[in-house]
């Protein structure tokens, strides 16, 4: 059985909790955040016909990327770096701790999730930004925790880039 | 110019000299190499047959590998032969099965049937600590926690029972947090291991980061509840034992032994760990050998039957004991009973001293004997002590026994006592009736003696001889002073009864003799009847005196008609008036 690690990053509020109960049904309850900084749960998926058993390490979001457990990111195989698309400051914070995850895990893939996009009203995020993005290689997705708009999607796509 | 042809001719005869000397060398050649040659040509055959290459080639085969062995080609040797042994075997197998099968079978066999006796040791002991607990009061509380928390009884049974029990075993990848292998003991619910090796790593991480230990510091145990984890590290992987109770400090050594061999064995795919945790399969039978639990030893256990047993041999003893008591008090009792009933014995107290039952009174020595009594109810003699003190029963049976006993009264007295009076009746010795008389009232008890009754046996003997005596009568003839001669034998047996008559009265105090005394009818004259009456007395007696009377003991005497014999003999024959009759008088004194 082939397992990855996969961390998903990204500051406080920006639904990246609300991503993995999306995906995975969970045994551990929400409360382990407060107490140990992280919730993992286990997903099964089948990715360029292979069974991949992914292991979501859901860590507490913190505004300040110092004070993160760089620990808790040892071993990963890929992460989902999540920002809140109505919340322009989010983006940024997303920005600094991928360039701070970067210095550490420079080949280690991942994929950005502009995160609930089912509030279009309130959308942030401008189409120049993810262009810019993209430029630089990175892959850009609009998600929602809420409707469950490209979550799978994302996951999957993480998986193909680790396997590649 | 001669040169020219010359050198023609030279040239054809060298052309022919060249073939020549080619054919002769090769001659020599032949003559000179033929044997080697012949040896070339076998060596290209023998390398060119591939029948005889093979056939050399086996001669080595088996050393060459062995060679390639020993040099340490292991690996290569094995990857070489591998392919090819794998499908011989498929190949083997494809074409018949039980070739191979019947080549594994004795290992198969031995390792299958291990398998199953060991699963069916673990399910009876699980059924046996079951049983042991299931009637208990403690095996009604599990029963009620395996209802309350949903647990199989045995389960929580073992759970209760346990020392400790290693219920996981994790083998987690240190860099990348992990699950490489995992194994649980039976009946053991897991959550999801990959899950929980992840929490167990993000713990380590938390511990280490929140107390600024170094980085190869590992947290070495958590506990929570009666559940422990113990974690050993090794430089790649670490392993964490999931234990339910207290195992011993040298567990840990189990472990770090574990984790040592695991990396011995599985350096290499550590390194290269990806994700793939297959390689690691491979790994599980050392964790399984982890899986090390201990249970409360047998002998707890088996106490309970020693105790169960004790508790009822004590319980019948009680009971045997108590129905012994009950029977003995009973027995006792009645015992009691007949001894107080008793005449002439007085119990004044009876208790229990020192385990022994004391009676205490008083004892006529010719009461029944209490120890007859003891026996006849079947009472341990040593149970029993008795001080009885002798004394006299005023009672009258035991006056009569006490006088009989001191009296010793013949055979035709019988000696009774009323109210205190002794009375005897019956024949007796005139010495025994004095010692009656003497010694009756001597007797304890006797007020009184009263003899009345009681004929002295010399006494009666006589008057029987006195009333013989008085009987007896001489008869004359008329005119006569001698008897019949007829009559003669008469005196023989007067002589003889006088004799005893008066051999019997003599002891008596007072002295006797014996008449004899001369009677006539009435014819003729006084005088002459006197005078004839007293020559018939003298002749008598002097007949009794020749028949053996003591003459001293006989008084001749006569009486003529005075005393007529016809008023003692009412027949009115007068020939007994003419007669000597005799009479039992007292001794004159002189």
């Amino acid at each position: 059985m082939l397992q990855k690690k996969i961390c998903m990053l990204g500051t406080t509020a920006v639904g990246k909790t609300s991503l993995v109960r999306r995906f995975v049904e969970s045994i551990y309850s929400d409360d382990y955040h407060t107490t140990v900084g992280v919730k993992i749960d286990k997903k099964p998926v089948r990715v360029k016909d292979k069974d991949l058993d992914m292991v979501l390490w859901d860590i507490y979001g913190s505004d300040e990327f110092q004070s993160l457990r760089i620990t808790y990111l040892n071993g990963m195989s890929g992460y989902l770096l999540v920002a809140d698309g109505t919340r322009k400051s989010t983006i940024n914070d997303a920005l600094n701790i991928q360039e701070s995850v970067a210095k550490d895990f420079a080949k280690v893939p991942f994929v950005f999730l502009l995160n609930k996009v089912d509030l279009k009203d309130e959308w942030e995020a401008g189409p120049d930004l993810e262009a810019q993005l993209a430029a630089r290689g990175w892959t850009v997705m609009r998600s929602s925790a809420k409707t469950g708009e490209a979550v799978e999607a994302a996951f999957h796509t993480l998986g193909e880039k680790m396997l590649r | 110019m001669a040169e020219r042809p010359t050198h023609q001719n030279q040239s054809e005869d060298s052309a022919e000299t060249r073939e020549d000397k080619r054919q002769k060398f090769q001659d020599l050649r032949k003559l000179l190499l033929a044997p080697e040659q012949k040896e070339i040509d076998a060596l290209r055959d023998r390398l060119d047959n591939p029948v005889t290459r093979t056939e050399d080639l086996s001669a080595v085969v088996a050393e060459s590998i062995e060679l390639r062995r020993a040099h340490g080609g292991n690996a290569e040797l094995n990857k070489a032969l591998m392919p090819s042994v794998e499908e011989a075997l498929r190949e083997s197998v494809r074409k018949d099965p039980s070739v191979l099968a019947g080549a594994l079978f004795p290992v198969m066999g031995p390792a299958i049937r291990k398998s199953i006796a060991e699963s069916i040791r673990s399910m009876l002991e699980s059924f046996n600590q079951t049983m042991e607990h299931s009637l208990s009061a403690q095996g009604i509380r599990w029963r009620l926690e395996s209802i309350r928390t949903g647990r199989p009884f045995a389960e929580v049974v073992l759970l209760h029972s346990l020392v400790y029990r290693v219920e996981q075993v994790f083998l987690i990848h240190k860099a990348t947090s992990l699950l490489l292998a995992h194994c649980v003991a039976s009946h053991v619910s897991t959550k999801d291991p990959s899950l929980v090796s992840g929490m167990l790593s993000a713990i380590q991480s938390y511990a280490r980061d929140s107390f600024k230990a170094p980085k190869e510091d590992t947290l070495e145990s958590i506990q929570v509840g009666d559940l422990e984890v113990w974690v050993v590290s090794g430089p790649q992987a670490l392993l964490a034992a999931v234990i339910r109770g207290h195992a011993p400090a040298s567990y840990r050594a189990t472990l770090e032994k574990t984790i040592e061999d695991i990396h011995r064995d599985f350096g290499r795919a550590l390194e290269d760990f990806d994700g793939d945790s297959a390689p690691f399969a491979a790994a599980e039978p050392l964790l399984e050998h982890c899986l090390e639990s201990h249970y409360e030893p047998k002998t707890s256990t088996k106490r309970k039957p020693y105790v169960a047993i004790a508790a009822l041999a004590a319980l019948a003893v009680a009971v045997t004991s108590l129905i012994m008591s009950v029977l003995n008090d009973r027995k006792w009792n009645h015992f009691m009973e007949s001894l107080q009933s008793q005449h002439g014995i007085l119990v004044t107290s009876s208790g229990k001293e020192h385990g022994q039952h004391l009676v205490r009174g008083l004892r006529d020595p010719l009461a029944a004997d209490p120890s007859v009594l003891r026996d006849k109810e079947q009472i341990d003699p040593s149970s029993v002590k008795f001080q009885l003190e002798p004394y006299y029963s005023l009672d009258d049976e035991f006056i009569e026994k006490r006088a009989i006993e001191m009296l010793v009264p013949p055979h035709d007295v019988t000696c009774t006592v009323k109210d205190g009076v002794l009375s005897a009746t019956g024949k007796a010795p005139s010495d025994w009736v004095r010692k009656l008389k003497d010694r009756g009232p001597l007797v304890p008890g006797v007020k009184k003696v009263d003899a009345t009754q009681l004929v002295s046996t010399e006494a009666s003997e006589t008057e029987m001889l006195a009333a013989a005596l008085k009987s007896t009568i001489f008869t004359f003839p008329i005119g006569v002073a001698e008897i019949e001669p007829e009559q003669e034998a008469k005196f023989e047996s007067a002589a003889e009864l006088i004799n005893s008559l008066l051999g019997k009265v003599a002891p008596l105090s007072q002295p006797l003799m014996v008449e004899v005394i001369g009677h006539t009818d009435t014819s003729g004259t006084e005088g002459l009847n006197m005078s004839l009456s007293q020559q018939r007395a003298e002749y008598a007696t002097r007949k009794l005196v020749e028949a053996g009377v003591a003459r001293r003991n006989l008084v001749p005497r006569g009486v003529g008609t005075a005393e007529p014999v016809r008023n003692r003999d009412a027949t009115g024959d007068d020939r007994l008036e003419r007669s000597v009759t005799l009479r039992l008088v007292p001794a004159k004194s002189n």
